[in-house]
């Protein structure tokens, strides 16, 4: 118990003792996911609402294949990634292997299935409902597109914000994908895994600290942006 | 203006629900679909909105299709969906969908409020109102822009009774000034009687009976006779 206390004490005193070493660490994470969550927001959005509001042949294959790689293991995802990125793979020659920019495609590769996923299961019903009303109040297909966006921008949060959470808690694929290179690849995850191996609890204390107060600030914006007040009214229920 | 139904077939997986060899609605006047649960009313209903497809058949609005027409013809169903928005943006949408000036459409808005009683909530957003409340918010947005075709499901279904009257006295405000076609679904006997001038009646998706409401309680057929009594 007493090594519990002892590293809740040193992990106080680094945060607040602005290490140089720990804070790089904290902004690579937050570059990584964030720029993860972009690029999967950017293919994961449209193609959730697209797929989700469309009728077509092989829907409900394609809503299996969805939910199947919102599941993929991410020590998988690494390896796949390394088998492309490595030196005798097809992208070889690009040189990405153990640098942030494969960490940012491992992720992304991890978020984006989760983004469309959520946004193609929210979107099937709300978006029809949607774009029925428009086309009964005259709307043209500009508003209607406007309004789409409008009334599921708290549904796209949601997606946002939990490809951002999946991302920044990553940890296997990042791992084999950046080596967790210190001054590098090396981000929250990665070090609290190491400094845990090597018994360091306090540095691994800190940072997960650190982990969960910017959990808490991304899950609280997200909050404060869809559910606005006690009633809870900006998300629809279906 | 006329609406014009001719053999429509609708299916829903091997199931048949709607068909209609031929079927013409007046124009100018209030004319209501009678039927059981199930029976096809709001298939036809969502049929003539052109919300859903028919697997045979065409529906003609004075001799045209559809899309000449579309921003003339309106439909309402009990539960439309309501932006996440404020009571008067949402009734102010069909009119920013249609650019119109600001001054016309804070004067359109504040007179529907007005008739519709629901001034105490125009600030509110339109999510945290009660089942009646959307229901009232939903008919005065479908209003905004005077359409010549109003179809509407189950109108009064979530109303409280003291508001049903208002209701229905707006729909034969709108039919008597304006000339709107209106069609109206309906479980509900008695209200198709004091707004309708013909009924049509819908059993496993064919037309038993269309004819005047006072013929209507004329009619010998025993399901249609038990049904009238019953509601």
């Amino acid at each position: 118990m007493e090594y519990i206390l002892e590293g809740v004490e040193g992990a106080f005193k680094l945060i607040f003792s602005f290490d140089r070493q720990i804070y790089s660490i904290v902004l690579l994470s937050i570059y990584v996911s964030f720029a993860s969550t972009i690029i999967s927001s950017l293919i994961g959005v449209p193609l959730g609402l697209i797929t989700g509001i469309k009728e077509f042949k092989g829907k409900r294959f394609l809503s299996k294949i969805y939910y199947t790689f919102m599941g993929l293991p991410p020590v998988v995802v690494g390896l796949v990634t390394v088998l492309i990125i490595s030196r005798s793979g097809p992208l070889g020659s690009v040189g990405l292997i153990y640098t942030p920019t494969a960490m940012i495609i491992a992720q992304s590769l991890l978020v984006t299935p989760i983004v469309t996923g959520i946004v193609f299961t929210n979107s099937r019903d709300a978006g029809r409902e949607i774009i029925e009303i428009c086309k009964t109040l005259g709307a043209n297909k500009k508003h209607t597109f406007f309004k789409l966006i409008k009334e599921l921008k708290p549904l796209i949060l949601v997606a946002t914000v939990t490809g951002f959470g999946r991302a920044i808690s990553e940890v296997g694929a990042v791992m084999i994908v950046g080596g967790n290179i210190k001054g590098h690849t090396r981000v929250m995850t990665t070090f609290i895994a190491m400094s845990n191996s090597m018994g360091n609890y306090d540095t691994s204390i800190a940072m997960g600290i650190i982990l969960l107060t910017i959990s808490f600030v991304s899950n609280s914006f997200l909050f404060n942006r869809t559910m606005g007040d006690s009633n809870g009214y900006k998300i629809r229920k279906y | 203006m006329d609406i014009r139904l001719e053999n429509i077939k609708k299916k829903y997986k091997d199931k048949e629900v709607l068909n209609v060899k031929n079927l013409t609605i007046k124009k100018n006047i209030i004319t209501g679909i009678l039927g059981p649960n199930g029976s096809g009313k709001t298939t036809m209903m969502k049929i003539i909105g052109n919300l859903i497809r028919p697997d045979t058949g065409k529906v003609e609005y004075d001799g045209k299709n559809f899309e000449s027409i579309s921003d003339r013809l309106t439909y309402v169903s009990h539960n439309s969906y309501l932006f996440n928005e404020s009571v008067y943006q949402n009734i102010a949408a069909p009119l920013i969908f249609r650019d119109m000036d600001k001054e016309y459409i804070k004067n359109k808005v504040e007179e529907l409020i007005k008739d519709f009683q629901i001034d105490y909530i125009k600030n509110e957003n339109a999510l945290t109102l009660s089942g009646g409340e959307k229901q009232k918010v939903s008919l005065a947005r479908a209003l905004t822009f005077n359409p010549e075709v109003l179809l509407v499901d189950e109108p009064t279904s979530n109303i409280d009774p003291n508001f049903i009257k208002l209701i229905e006295n707006i729909l034969k405000k709108i039919n008597n000034d304006l000339k709107t076609t209106v069609v109206i679904v309906t479980h509900n006997t008695a209200q198709s009687f004091r707004l309708c001038q013909e009924i049509i009646f819908i059993k496993d998706g064919k037309i038993l009976k269309h004819t005047s409401t006072n013929n209507l309680l004329k009619s010998k057929d025993e399901f249609i006779k038990e049904f009238v009594k019953l509601n």
